[in-house]
């Protein structure tokens, strides 16, 4: 079977804004999706390994980013908006078929983010001063690490069965009845799943490092110089263990499992300096770290901050175009007519604006209140 | 049609939608009303420098995020999570059309989320004055969540001129607006105080402060009930004929129409009578056997919504199996097998000898041994009728609501799906096609029961 006769038509109503606003968007929610989903995709799991067997000053860290966690969590969510909000209206016609496929798994990251959540909203009352971090919470949090990193795994599979064509005829035929899919399966069979999604784990490490730099040096105002001190020493190690990750699974997945024409194209013309920037686009921030190894500074520990968001941009960016290379032998999401929905497109740019503007004068206040003295309720 | 069926047994895909749905709303609304309340009493407490108010309202903001920040914005996204698994093509329809109202939400749902989190984790360290502004930050950007995500639900009942014209604010500003707003405004005062009476009762011990709690909450909840009322009534006006007749023939919507009346006529007694007469009344039991009738109203009003819309997803835009009305004519003279993009693909890998590439050949599908006819029809029942009727057994099970029916009887009902109840699309494929449907559920209709004089 052909799997380009598995797609549908396109839609009536055509692209509601051109494709590059609505790839723009998804290139940029994602980016900015990655920073939080990256701190409870591995941050969790180290957290807990760290409040257990850690010294003083990495139960600190652990503690800290741990009450942090329940709003990364809810910025995160949010964020994965974006990106899946403008997948659906540019690649619905490949992201509906895959995750029916894997309806199931699919459906289950819902529950099991349900769970995950409230584990980590139960840990953290552990966390409180009077509060005792009891077995039951530990489980909870341990739990809660565990199905992050499931889910990271999840998505994975669903993400890379957009553009594994190739396994939709025989996933269909043998998980269905009558022709409807069960939508029990999963994408393992597909080479480029494993060095992906083991590729995301060291960036996500390093996301973590940078995180822990710049939580020291820009919110960590009443922490203890020592505590400053390991949270850099610690960064250090982890950044260069996740760059090293990231680097030696990045090998795999580009060399190991891409077609030749996805390589071919992304190791020539435009696309060259865009995959080395991302291959050593990690070097910036580690160094950036490691200049912070004696004193960290709040401007530098910025700067990492803003090196480590363009790592992950860049990461963004090249996954994008390789979707889109991947996907270029069974369909042209570029090609698809646009009926331009100007005015909501206005109305939402305006909202858009201002409301990163309340969002700012909000975060003002905060930090305001940051440098006072803690009133009472 | 477009895209594959997902095979659910017993259930059908689309009925986790609605469990979604009802988790759902009992929290969203919640998340609206609740934090109008809590910018309207953290101003009075301020005002009347009220400090054990203000030690209940922290401790009731704890509770509010817990509820509605994690489950309610999960299950938000799980409503839409599922609907693109259970209704693709409706799903890309809506998506298409209202991609900027959805952004526009999340740029609300943003304001909600970073003011609820400062709001709580930093009471006690803003300005008062600045506090306040946080909750109605809030509070402003949930009901604005609720006016967007309306604007879209409303247009699936009644996406009125739209059809048309296909204008996004014709679309948003549907017939069905405006009276689902007040109602969903309504729903919101009146479950959110329900939610504070919950609350308040089990975690308040000082009968004064409990007392303050359940009168001032009454007012906006009693508003509340006159609000679905009034929404309730424009809801019902603005429904298309076919809406209108669904709820007045189906049994199931017209006993849970009933009880939604009844029970909204009784918590809005219990709710003069206890809270705004007697805010002594205000026990953990009391507030219970409240927060349950209101759950139990939200629950099937939801339901109800859902259920009038048959046998649209989008009324009037895409039929409840996936199909679009201007597709009906091409797939009644050419086959749905063959206007499948996932049948074809099917009948193709499976049944080469009756497919002339690309096309399938309707005359050769009767000639195909009996199991393959019925494993054909089989193949149709799951992607034309399977979004509403399980097969043997489970959610309005095909084969029971046809026990002891003749294949004649079978065949005149899945030609002519829509004459026989207005609820059900038309059949959408040849007689050929119908021969083999007919053939699969007259193989799963079980004889008629025995013992009947």
């Amino acid at each position: 079977m052909n799997p380009t006769e598995l797609i549908g038509p396109p839609s009536p109503l055509g692209y509601p804004a051109p494709y590059w606003f609505l790839v723009i968007f998804k290139v940029l929610g994602f980016t900015l999706h990655m920073v939080p989903m990256h701190l409870w995709f591995v941050g969790i799991l180290l957290a807990m390994g760290l409040a257990q067997w850690g010294g003083p000053q990495a139960q600190r860290w652990s503690a800290r980013l741990m009450r942090q966690m329940p709003v990364v969590i809810a910025l995160g969510i949010n964020f994965g908006i974006v990106p899946l909000l403008f997948t659906q209206v540019a690649y619905y016609r490949v992201f509906y078929p895959a995750t029916i496929l894997m309806a199931w798994p699919w459906f289950l990251i819902i529950v099991l983010l349900t769970l995950a959540y409230y584990g980590v909203y139960l840990y953290v009352t552990g966390l409180k001063d009077d509060a005792v971090l009891t077995p039951l919470k530990r489980a909870a949090g341990w739990s809660s690490a565990i199905l992050f990193v499931v889910m990271g795994f999840l998505f994975s599979n669903g993400f890379t069965l957009m553009t594994n064509l190739h396994e939709w005829p025989q996933i269909w035929q043998s998980t269905s009845v009558a022709g409807a899919p069960l939508g029990t399966t999963l994408n393992t069979s597909d080479p480029t799943l494993w060095p992906r999604w083991l590729m995301m784990i060291g960036l996500a490490l390093t996301t973590v490092a940078a995180y822990t730099v710049f939580d020291a040096g820009v919110f960590a105002i009443r922490e203890s110089p020592q505590y400053k001190s390991w949270a850099t020493s610690f960064a250090f190690k982890l950044y260069t263990v996740g760059m090293i990750w990231f680097a030696v699974m990045g090998s795999w997945y580009v060399f190991g499992s891409w077609s030749p024409d996805v390589r071919e194209q992304m190791f020539t013309g435009m696309s060259l300096p865009l995959t080395v920037l991302t291959a050593v686009g990690p070097g910036l921030p580690w160094l950036l770290i490691l200049a912070q190894r004696q004193q960290i500074t709040q401007t530098l520990a910025i700067l990492m901050a803003l090196a480590q968001f363009g790592v992950l941009g860049l990461n963004a960016i090249s996954r994008q175009i390789v979707q889109n290379i991947e996907l270029s032998k069974f369909l042209d999401v570029t090609a698809e007519p646009v009926n331009l929905q100007l005015s909501p497109l206005i109305v939402f740019l305006v909202l858009f604006v201002v409301g990163l503007g309340v969002v700012a004068w909000m975060l003002q206040k905060v930090l305001q209140a940051e440098r006072q003295p803690i009133r009472g309720s | 049609m477009h895209y594959p069926a997902w095979y659910v047994e017993f259930l059908t895909s689309p009925m986790l939608i609605a469990i979604i749905a009802i988790f759902h709303v009992l929290v969203s609304h919640y998340a609206v009303g609740g934090g109008l309340f809590l910018a309207v009493e953290t101003r009075y407490a301020y005002r009347t420098n009220n400090k054990e108010y203000l030690a209940y309202l922290k401790d009731h903001a704890w509770f509010f995020i817990l509820i509605t920040v994690v489950f309610g914005a999960i299950t938000g996204v799980g409503i839409w999570w599922t609907i693109g698994l259970a209704s693709p093509l409706a799903t890309e329809m809506l998506i298409h059309t209202f991609v900027f109202g959805w952004a526009m939400e999340y740029v609300f749902f943003v304001l909600e989320i970073v003011s609820a989190f400062i709001f709580f984790y930093y009471w006690g360290r803003l300005e008062p004055k600045i506090h306040q502004v946080m909750a109605w930050i809030y509070a402003f950007s949930a009901w604005m969540s609720l006016v967007l995500i309306t604007g879209i639900t409303a247009f699936m009942l009644n996406p009125g001129a739209w059809v048309e014209n296909r204008n996004f604010w014709v679309g948003f500003f549907n017939p069905q607006f405006i009276p689902q707003l007040i109602a969903r405004t309504g729903g919101a005062l009146l479950l959110s105080a329900l939610y504070v009476y919950l609350h308040a009762a089990f975690r308040i011990k000082e009968p004064k402060l409990r007392d303050l709690i359940a009168s001032r909450s009454t007012l906006p909840a009693l508003i509340g009930a006159v609000c679905i009322v009034i929404g309730g009534v424009g809801w019902y006006l603005f429904l298309p004929e076919s809406a209108k007749a669904a709820l007045a023939a189906a049994s199931a919507l017209n006993i849970m129409m009933v009880l939604i009346f009844a029970i909204t006529v009784g918590v809005f007694a219990l709710l003069y009578l206890g809270p705004y007469r007697n805010p002594g009344w205000m026990s953990p039991g009391f507030a219970l056997v409240l927060f349950v009738m209101g759950l139990t109203v939200f629950s099937a009003s939801e339901f109800v919504r859902e259920a009038v819309r048959k046998p649209y997803v989008i009324y009037n835009v895409v039929y409840s199996n996936q199909i679009l009305p201007e597709e009906l004519p091409t797939l009644r003279e050419k086959g749905y097998l063959e206007g499948g993009t996932w049948t074809s693909a099917w009948v193709r890998a499976r049944y080469p000898q009756v497919t002339n590439s690309p096309e399938i050949d309707e005359r050769k599908l009767l000639e195909l041994p009996e199991p393959a006819q019925r494993e054909l029809g089989h193949l149709l029942f799951q992607y034309h009728c399977s979004s509403c009727h399980a097969t043997r057994e489970g959610y309005s099970a095909v084969g029971q609501l046809l026990r002891g029916w003749t294949p004649e009887m079978i065949k005149n009902l899945v030609q002519n799906p829509e004459k026989f109840h207005f609820f059900m699309p038309p059949w959408a494929g040849t007689p050929e096609e119908a021969e083999l449907l007919t053939k699969y559920l007259t193989s799963i209709a079980p004889p008629r029961p025995g013992g009947m004089r």
